[in-house]
């Protein structure tokens, strides 16, 4: 699905298709600009290569020196890891590979679920600098996506374009003044919406437990404290001024009741419970079909 | 969000009047929560009414929609829905209103005109891969 008359630049990048649209062709060393800032990105934070940067702290305690942008990578979480209780945590990487989600995709749990470790114990994050005094798991995909998201707009707008959407699957920033109607994917059904939002400058992220399944109950979004796929949430969705913030709170809506979030952060949002209910709050009134 | 019943017999100046007094101390009111109640003048009959309210903001007109439940002449619930255009407002009036959809509705994404999906429709193609191995393991 794409604008009428744009043009659209896709790669694949961290284990997700982008497509980016803008009213022109973007030139090609714009383009190349961009791939650069995905593979920086990837080599920094993957968890599914040896050569990243966070592949050292998996095999040994040790520090290691981040990109710039890690600073709000450190700031989001922690405030998220104390929202939630635990449960919202970039330790969790352990736990998902217990369950069998890890860099070989063996997709076969390990064993019983296993709690991440506790920031406290092991993790010592301090801007660019992180230091682990175990062997840890990191994944910070829960706000990272969206951070690429918002580094790719920064490398848009410095080449003069004002006017654009970057789409990681699902996860987009919008910037220029006309509204861009966008489906909410059915938890359920992935040919049915169950509601349109017109995003107009600004992000909509979304969070699913429906489509990264590998087993009888298992799939990404894990809480923290136990280990466990969150079984009462079926799907989110936010809209933030920036990508970044989005994508973590759709992530921390599956773990934290929105009041708790809404005291700390400006967004809206709209929460789907596997028993087919949803609650919203009122930048997402109107939104659903009825 | 729920769907008010729209049975039209306050629309008159009643109806506005109440709407408006009601978004005037918008930041203190509480979504769905039944309010105080108070004694209203007239026989009415029982049930459920609603209607829009306008009022000035700041930021220009903008409307509400009042839901009232009378039980013996008397206001025993308010269910007040925005209709918000401006995203000050929205925030603003965001502060007291938050909804409920008892239940999701779905429609093919082949009727309804949009430019995108957001959801978590794609994957990486490893884990694709690795998903359609153990599928084909598992028969």
């Amino acid at each position: 699905m794409t604008l009428t008359g744009w043009s659209v630049f896709s790669f694949d990048g961290i284990g997700t298709t982008w497509e980016i649209s803008t009213p022109e062709d973007l030139p090609e060393r714009v383009r190349a600009g961009l791939l650069g800032v995905v593979e920086d990105f990837d080599r920094s934070y993957s968890r599914f290569r040896d050569d990243s940067l966070i592949a050292v702290l998996a095999r040994e305690p040790g520090t290691v020196t981040l990109p710039a942008g890690a600073g709000k990578l450190e700031q989001l979480f922690k405030k998220l890891y104390h929202l939630s209780n635990g449960a919202m945590t970039p330790l969790i990487g352990s736990s998902l590979e217990r369950l069998g989600y890890g860099a070989d995709y063996a997709l076969r749990p390990l064993g019983h679920p296993v709690p991440a470790p506790r920031w406290e114990d092991v993790l010592v994050w301090s801007g660019t600098s992180i230091s682990a005094s175990a062997p840890v798991v990191l994944d910070i995909g829960a706000a990272g996506k969206g951070q690429l998201v918002d580094l790719l707009a920064s490398v848009l707008r410095g080449a003069g374009t004002a006017e654009f959407l970057v789409d990681a699957s699902g996860d987009m920033l919008h910037s220029g003044t006309e509204p861009l109607r966008v489906a909410l994917e059915h938890p359920y059904d992935p040919t049915q919406a169950i509601g349109v939002v017109e995003l107009r400058d600004g992000a909509l992220c979304a969070s699913a437990a429906n489509r990264r399944t590998w087993g009888d109950g298992l799939h990404h979004v894990l809480d923290g404290a136990t280990g466990r796929p969150i079984e009462t949430v079926v799907a989110t969705w936010t809209t933030a001024a920036t990508a970044m913030e989005a994508d973590a709170l759709a992530t921390a809506l599956f773990m934290v009741d929105p009041p708790v979030l809404e005291t700390d952060f400006e967004f809206s949002w709209l929460k789907v419970y596997s028993d087919g209910h949803a609650a919203y709050s009122a930048g997402f009134e109107g939104t659903l079909f009825t | 969000m729920t769907t008010p019943l729209r049975k039209g017999l306050l629309v008159g100046a009643a109806g506005l009047t109440l709407a408006s007094s009601v978004a005037a101390c918008a930041p203190s009111a509480q979504g769905s929560t039944p309010q105080k109640t108070s004694s209203i003048s007239g026989p009415y009959k029982d049930g459920t009414y609603s209607a829009d309210g306008d009022y000035i903001s700041p930021n220009g007109g903008e409307t509400v929609g009042v839901q009232l439940t009378l039980a013996g002449n008397t206001i025993s619930a308010v269910d007040i829905t925005v209709h918000a255009n401006n995203p000050n407002t929205q925030e603003f009036q965001g502060q007291f209103k938050n909804g409920i959809a008892a239940q999701v509705v779905g429609k093919k994404l082949d009727e309804i005109n949009v430019s995108k999906v957001a959801g978590s429709s794609l994957t990486s193609e490893g884990f694709n891969k690795a998903v359609e191995t153990i599928k084909s393991e598992a028969k």
